[in-house]
């Protein structure tokens, strides 16, 4: 019974670390120059 | 020439607005089953908008579906009646069974147009324009921001509860939605969202639109609630038009043995934006008019596949108010997918 509830949880802890991780995600890296402009359909982009 | 509108939400008014606004275009006819939407957009547009789309009439040389999901018997129904046909759909599996109708389409010598809206659609006319620069394309990462009416913004909340399906090495792929997280950048003001893969119907497209990638992913931003919410009923009653919307492609391929990435852009309402490309096409496919380029006018395929010439028809839809942008910088992606 004992070892039941630890596994218990254990796998209630690892479910909330691994919901936490899915929603705050992993970050990401914004771009480090340039920027946006209009098409220009005249000319090769 | 004579088209004909189904369904005049946000996405069919814009595009009977464009369609009247178009001197190639002699008479829309219009239908849409509540009347009250009928007479405001025939009291109020232009005199060549009609009522009338009924089954015993003339069938129109082009019929843009712009109504709800899903679109396979009434696309069916109007290349039999021998009109060409337009569908705005973003559910992937109408697009899936719209594009099953390509035999009939062809027996009947028409073209039946699958996902000419925002995403896909101008996604994959601005594919079809930046693929010309490059000599091999790898992969195409799509993503799009925000929604048109209230169909759309079910739809993108039931796509966040499906299974997203990429094109991944040579094969399909599927993957649960919500999942494979990448910070897109979008057109300013837009800027950087998180977005995650769903049940968009963009690589079904693309991949016949440019079959030598290897990988073909779509994407699509949501917020936590989004994802929370998304495998219960909408909490909230969709809104009557969404903000702002944006659409981002990436193309990842090489030009003389370089590595080479192309990030092209929009920004606008997606539902106006989904109305000009479907009266865009709608014209294009009518008839030879110039400046607009020509589409393939027999079988059924997506944006990118049947037209002929991206660039002409972004030049007119930027004639009409819908601009791409292109981004020139580096580090465009969080992470490799």
């Amino acid at each position: 019974m004992k070892f039941l509830r630890r596994a218990l949880l254990a796998v209630a802890g690892a479910a909330i670390i691994a919901g936490a991780l899915r929603v705050r995600g992993k970050g990401g890296v914004p771009p480090q120059g340039g920027g946006w402009r209009e098409l220009p359909l005249d000319d090769p982009t | 020439m004579r088209v004909g509108v189904l369904g005049l939400g946000a996405v069919g008014a814009r595009a009977t607005r464009q369609l009247a606004a178009t001197g190639s275009v002699d008479e829309v006819l219009v239908d849409d089953p509540d009347p009250s939407r009928v007479a405001a957009v025939v009291g109020a547009i232009d005199p060549r908008v009609r009522h009338g789309l009924h089954g015993d009439a003339e069938a129109p040389d082009v019929v843009v579906l712009a109504g709800p999901a899903p679109h396979l018997r009434l696309a069916e129904g109007w290349l039999r009646a021998g009109s060409h046909v337009v569908s705005v759909s973003d559910d992937r599996d109408d697009v899936t069974d719209l594009l099953e109708l390509d035999g009939l389409a062809r027996s009947e010598g028409r073209a039946l147009v699958v996902g000419a809206g925002f995403a896909p659609g101008l996604s994959c006319l601005l594919v079809a324009h930046a693929r010309r620069f490059l000599d091999t394309v790898d992969e195409l990462h799509v993503a799009k921001h925000g929604t048109g009416g209230p169909e759309c913004a079910k739809q993108h909340h039931r796509a966040l509860a499906g299974i997203a399906v990429d094109w991944h090495d040579g094969e399909w792929q599927q993957r649960p939605a919500g999942a494979g997280r990448e910070l897109c950048w979008f057109p300013d003001p837009v800027g950087g969202l998180d977005c995650y893969r769903a049940e968009l119907p963009d690589s079904l497209l693309l991949h016949r639109a440019v079959p030598e990638a290897s990988r073909i992913i779509g994407r699509m931003s949501a917020t936590r609630r989004d994802r929370f919410t998304a495998r219960l009923p909408m909490l909230l009653p969709p809104h009557p038009e969404g903000l702002a919307g944006a659409v981002r492609v990436e193309l990842r391929g090489s030009v003389a043995g370089r590595r080479e990435i192309r990030v092209l852009g929009a920004l606008d309402r997606p539902a106006a934006v989904a109305g000009a490309v479907g009266a865009v096409v709608a014209v294009a496919l009518g008839g030879d008019v110039a400046g607009l380029g020509t589409m393939r006018t027999v079988g059924a395929g997506g944006v990118g596949e049947l037209v002929s010439d991206a660039t002409a028809m972004l030049l007119e839809l930027a004639r009409r108010g819908v601009r791409a942008a292109v981004f020139d910088g580096s580090a465009t992606s969080s992470s490799p997918s």
